[in-house]
This record gives C-alpha cells, structure tokens and sequence, in this order.
C-alpha cells in the first residue's frame, strides 16, 4: 500500500485547508453559489436533488482496512449510516451537510484519502485492475504506475481546465479487469521483444452519448516516458478538443474526427518537443513506489485446496461461493475473494457503515489489511488462504455480504438514475432491485452462468450499459419513463458495444424483455455455451424476433 | 484593473484593456490585438516589436505569428471564461516553441483559485478580475508551498517540486 510521505501529506492539509476557508467564505456569503459552485466540485462535492454528494476517491481502487474503517466512521457521523461504492471505484457519501464538508475531508487526510479530481474537467481518479497485485495472470503491478500517474495529474497546472472530464486506466494483465478501452486513455502494461517494460497506449475510449471502443495508438511506450507521452496526449487534446458543445468535448471526439493515426502522429509531435528528462520517471521514484505495493513473502500452499474441497463438500453454499466469488492468486494456497454488494433486491454498490467496518476487521484477519473496489460495485479482498474461505465465506454471510453471485445475472451494475441524480431520465436502482429478486434463486442464476447486466438512468453511461452484455439505458419520451434494452456488450478484452435490440419498453415491460431475452438464451444455447456465446454465434435476430413479436 | 506579478507584487495597472500603456507594460508602451500586430509590423520591425505587447484571445493561431514572438515584449493572454484552460497550454507552448523570452500577462476571467496554476505554467503576472480582490489573489498564491510537477515554460521556481530531479529509469 501506497502511505503519504511528508511531502505528499503537506499538499493535502493545504488543500483541506484552502477548501476549509472557501466553505467558510461561502457560508459567511462572500461567495455566491455561482462562484462557489466550481470550487466545491474540484473537491468533489455536488448538489443532488435531496443533499450534498460528497465523491471521495479509492484511489486506483485500493484501500487498506483503516481506510475503510474511516469510511464506516465518516458513514456513520456525517451521512446516514451508509455509503454508495459507484462505478468508478470512487465511494460516494449522498447525505452531506455543506458545514461538515471540510471537517470530513479533514478527517479522511487522516489515512491519506481525499476527494480531489473527482468531478470537474480534469483528470480523474486512475482506474486500476482491482485485483492488482495478486492476480497470477498480471505482467506488472498497474497500481505502481498509477501512482506515478496520480502524483503526476493532481493539481497539474496545465490540465485542470480540459474540455471535459478525463479517466485513464491502467492493467498489467491480459484479462483487462478496468476495461481500460473504455477510458480516454487506456495503458496496458507489456514488454518489448528485448524484455523492456513499457506500455501500449490506446486513447480515445468512452461511452456516454457516442460510446468508442478505444484504438492503440501506440504499441509499446517505454516506461519510464509514460508522463511525458501523457503530457503530450493531453496537451493536444487540452489545445484542440472541443468546447463549443459538451457532448462533443471528451477525447475520442477529438480522436474519431482527426483519425487515430492523425491523432497519434500530433501526439508523436509533440513528445518529440518535450525535454525527454524532465518528465522521466525517476528510477528511484519508482522503486520507492514499488516497494511500498510489495507483498510479504506469502508461503505456498499446496495441500489447501484439498482440504478446501472436503469443506465445499460438506456445504453446497460455500461451494457456490467459492465458484463465482473466487479467483486464482499468483501464490498457490491463496485466493483472491470477491465481496458482493449485490445482495438480493439490494441497492448495487451500497454498503452500510457496520459491514464496511466488519470488512475492515475480515481484512485484518484474512487479507492482509487490503482491500479493493471494483468498477462493478463489489469489494474484493486480495490475499485470501484457501485454508480460511470457509471462515470467511461464513463471516460474510453473517452481515449479508456473501451472495454467491459475481459475474452472474444479479451481479448488476446501476448507477443512482432518478433516485438521486439530477441528470436522470430514469431510475436505476428500483429496476436493478427488481430484476434482482427476479432471478433471486441462486441455483437458476448459476443455471444462468456468467452474465452482466448493467443499467444507466440516462444517456451519460455512469452505469456501463453500452459495456453490459444486456444493457439498459433510461430514456425520457414526451415525459415518460422508457428503457431500451442493447444486446452484445463486453467491458473486457474483448470491448465491444451493445447494440440496440428495438423500441424501449416502461418499467414492468423492460423486466419482462430481461426474461425473454435470458429465457431466449437458455433455449438456444449448447453445453457450456454462456450467453456471450449464443449471442455472437447465434446473432441479435432470434432476441429480437422473441421480443417484439411476443410483448 | 491591478496586475499582480507571481509574487503576488502589485504591477501598474491595465487601464480598460487600452492599446497605450502609461506607464509600460512589461516594456509594452503598446499591447495591440493580433490583427493589428500583423497589420502594423513585420516581424523584422525588432526595435519597435520590443515596446509591443499582443493581446490574444482563445482563438488566435500562434503559428500565424511565429516570427513575432522572438521580438516582442509581452504577450497577453485573454480567458474567455474560467473554464476554457487553452491559454495555460498556449503559455507553455509560447515559451517552449516560439521562443518567447518576455513576460506572459493572464486576462479575462479566471478565478484566485487558478493563480498558481497560472504561474506554474509560466505566465509572469496576471490582470486581477473586477468580481475579485487582489488580497483574494494573493492568499490564494500562498495556498500550496508544495507541488507534484516541475513549473512548467520557465516558470519562477517559487514551489519546491516533489521528491529529486529526474533521472533515467530502467524500470522493471
Ligand atoms: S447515467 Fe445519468 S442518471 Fe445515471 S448517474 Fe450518470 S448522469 Fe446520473
């Protein structure tokens, strides 16, 4: 785990204080809101329709227990008794008085975390593989080049003003957990032919209104120039990205009319303009870094997954568990454990302050005091002995978090829609409840197999749905509530997006387009074959055909 | 309106955005839109372009003047609102490819909140907007000692940047 030094610490007490003295300012009315409004959202901090929302980063998705352990605190004095893990791997507090704001922020300083850059046109909390670190199939650990990248874009004075908001992601492994095309800039971490590390770089990625699937623009990039290659990427979008409209201000606008190899050669320009020491990463930087992400020497353990079998065998829920809600570690003997926060007609992403400080505690006891958050709403937590799964499977159980449900059909991702957002067309939690208790039956849902349902309340994408493989967005028709309803989308290494089966569908008819289309896969699909599968080899057709011929 | 220089020194005054400066400028007794640079000078006209200052909004294309910049005194750059963050490239741009030695003025609308990152990028002083103080401006300079980045275009070290200077990496 990254932990401040005194220089790192310096930086977020001057900002904690600088935002305690703006707050003040606005209370006492030296500030209209209009003047406020920007400095309160480089802090993270937005008026929803009930209340302050304050967004606070993980960031790249990693949080030790204290950290979680202020969450629950901050959950529990300044908000409700719970927060909202969103799809960005940020936690959001919905409850918020304005007063208490730089108290909270002050607080979360404490243990290093902070809501800075987490809304605004600047560059965003870095996205990272939210199994860093322990994944056996990963090249290099993506959260030490997202520090760099962190360290780097926070207070950048050139780019804190972009045409619009900006997310990079980083994956060290080929499975691609951040669905790093989906973001402005995606790095995937590679070596060279000679066994150099660098990265390939695709840029231009995105969903919202016109969803992108983002080109490589640069196949490898040695390591140590990633901030100077950002700096160039980002100085041709500051420079020439547009302004005149919102919709068409995000990078792959820029990337989609120039064409990614015009784009890449301005890109190749200007890196060539750049003094190629004074952005390098330093050597020393990086081992400084590396070292605090290091694990322990963790013994293997071959003999635990026998013994894990025995357990699985004498409790049909542990075994479901383990299947969905368990990856392999790189040290044998370990697992990597997800943490659902999709109980059964729950709301996606919600977690209250008792379980997120019983998290903390099962980290402590079991995972090394780590933990993460993933882009779909679910904590994991990374060093798990095989040995202890039972232990934990059953101290999971006991606050409701071991649905045994990752990747399958009530493994949803939503994002807050009409419930709390002022820009939604529609709702998105009520619906995700609903087809959750739906298909509540585990045994139908493991039937089902792995499958992704994502839902936004409206058509700037913050629940993934051009990524789900079923994807429901809200639209607003002459003042109705409508959800269309797309097919064939992938947020993995395969990054595809959906696309629209036919008209949208009200509330009850959209639940009832869900079964069909899930009931249309059941009947069509061979031995093993997920829905993916069918899907690709059968085509849209015969969903379409189920749909609209039979609602 | 007051201009404060990056240490937050008050710098004569930018009287209503007027093309005769009294006293000069930066060396500016005249700052003159890019149209009229390009009308009343050519680029070999270095003793004059050495008492001139350019104004230049969002859109002006630098390339269109690059011959000027080695010769002029100062080079204003006009927010056109707050939000619309090209000028901070322009400034590094300014420095780093057309050889602009003199001193970079920030006008228009941006906020107190925005000053250090204006020096940071290598403006020399900025024109104080009318809805703000200059005492807003200059606490708001004093707001960070620290910085992750190194300042940028020949920026005044007034920050200590983050950790040591670079050196190659053989990362991995
Ligand atoms: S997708 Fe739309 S409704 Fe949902 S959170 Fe984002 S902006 Fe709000």
């Amino acid at each position: 785990m990254y932990t401040y030094d005194t220089l790192d610490k310096a930086l977020l007490n001057q900002r904690v204080a600088e935002f305690r003295e703006q707050v003040k300012r606005r209370i006492a009315g030296e500030l209209t809101e209009d003047q406020f409004k920007p400095l309160r959202l480089m802090n993270g901090l937005y008026l929803q329709t009930h209340a302050y929302m304050l967004r606070v980063a993980v960031p790249y998705g990693t949080l030790s227990s204290d950290q979680m352990r202020k969450f629950a605190y901050i959950a529990r004095t300044y908000d409700r008794g719970y927060g909202h893990f969103t799809t960005r791997q940020n936690i959001q507090f919905n409850w918020i008085e304005l007063g208490s704001t730089p108290d909270i922020l002050y607080d979360l300083s404490e243990v290093d975390l902070h809501a800075i850059q987490t809304s605004g046109n600047c560059i965003r909390n870095v996205t990272a593989d939210p199994f860093a670190g322990a994944a056996a199939d990963e090249l290099d650990d993506p959260r030490v080049w997202s520090e760099i990248i962190r360290q780097w874009s926070t207070l950048h004075p050139e780019f804190s003003f972009l045409p619009r908001k900006f997310k990079i992601a980083v994956t060290g492994a080929d499975a691609d957990r951040a669905a790093i095309k989906f973001h402005d800039i995606g790095l995937k971490i590679v070596r060279n032919d000679a066994g150099d590390l660098g990265f390939q770089v695709f840029v231009g990625g995105g969903q919202g209104r016109t969803p992108f699937v983002a080109p490589l623009i640069r196949p490898f990039l040695p390591a140590k120039d990633i901030l100077r290659y950002l700096d160039a990427a980002l100085r041709v979008y500051n420079q020439h990205g547009r302004r005149d409209n919102i919709y068409k201000a995000r990078i792959k606008i820029l990337v989609d009319s120039l064409g990614a190899d015009q784009f890449s050669l301005d890109v190749e320009r200007e890196f060539e303009k750049l003094d190629p020491d004074l952005l390098a990463v330093n050597e020393k930087e990086v081992e400084r870094i590396r070292d605090m992400f290091a694990l322990p020497y963790l013994r293997p353990d071959t003999d635990a997954q026998a013994g894990l079998e025995q357990a699985m065998e004498q409790s049909n829920p542990l075994r479901r568990w383990c299947e969905t809600n368990t990856e392999v570690h790189k040290v044998p003997g370990y697992a990597i454990a997800t943490v659902s926060l999709k109980p059964v007609g729950g709301i996606p992403g919600d977690a209250t302050a008792d379980q997120m400080d019983t998290v903390a505690d099962l980290a402590d006891r079991y995972s090394l005091g780590e933990i993460r958050v993933t882009y779909t709403q679910n904590l994991v937590l990374p060093h798990v002995r095989v040995a202890d799964l039972p232990l934990l499977w059953a101290a999971l159980d006991q606050i409701s978090l071991a649905t045994a449900n990752a990747g399958l059909v009530t493994d949803i991702i939503a994002c807050p829609g009409l419930d709390y957002c002022t820009l939604a067309n529609a709702r998105s939690i009520p619906l995700a409840q609903r087809i959750s208790e739906r298909f509540a039956d585990l045994d139908a849902q493991h039937n089902i197999g792995p499958l992704d349902i994502r839902i936004s309340g409206c058509i700037n994408a913050c629940g993934h749905h051009h990524a789900g493989h079923i994807g429901i967005l809200g639209v607003d028709k002459k003042g109705v509530e409508l959800y269309q309803l797309t097919l064939g989308g992938q947020g993995n290494r395969d990054s595809a997006i959906g696309k629209i089966l036919g008209p949208g569908f009200d509330e009850d008819g959209i639940i009832g387009a869900v079964e069909n289309v899930i009931a249309t896969y059941l009947n069509m699909r061979t031995i093993g074959e997920t829905f993916s599968e069918t899907l690709q080899r059968k085509g849209h057709s015969p969903f379409k055909e189920r749909l609209y011929d039979h609602t | 309106m007051i201009i404060l220089d990056t240490k937050g020194q008050a710098h004569g005054e930018r009287r209503g955005f007027s093309e005769q400066q009294e006293p000069p400028l930066f060396g500016a007794t005249a700052i003159v839109s890019a149209a009229a640079l390009k009308e009343r000078f050519a680029p070999t006209d270095t003793d004059s372009l050495a008492h001139t200052g350019v104004s230049l909004t969002v859109d002006d294309d630098l390339s269109d003047m690059a011959g000027y910049f080695p010769h002029l005194a100062m080079v204003e750059l006009v927010f056109s609102q707050f939000k619309d963050g090209r000028p901070f490239s322009t400034a590094v741009v300014l420095r780093r490819d057309f050889e602009f030695k003199g001193a970079i003025l920030a006008a228009g609308d941006f906020l107190p909140d925005q000053a250090l990152f204006l020096l940071r990028a290598g403006f020399s002083a900025f024109v104080v907007p009318e809805q703000f103080t200059a005492k807003q401006f200059k606490s708001a300079l004093l707001a960070y000692s620290v910085a992750y980045q190194p300042g940028l275009g020949g920026a005044p070290d007034l920050l200590k940047t983050l950790r040591d200077p670079p050196t190659a990496v053989a990362a991995g």
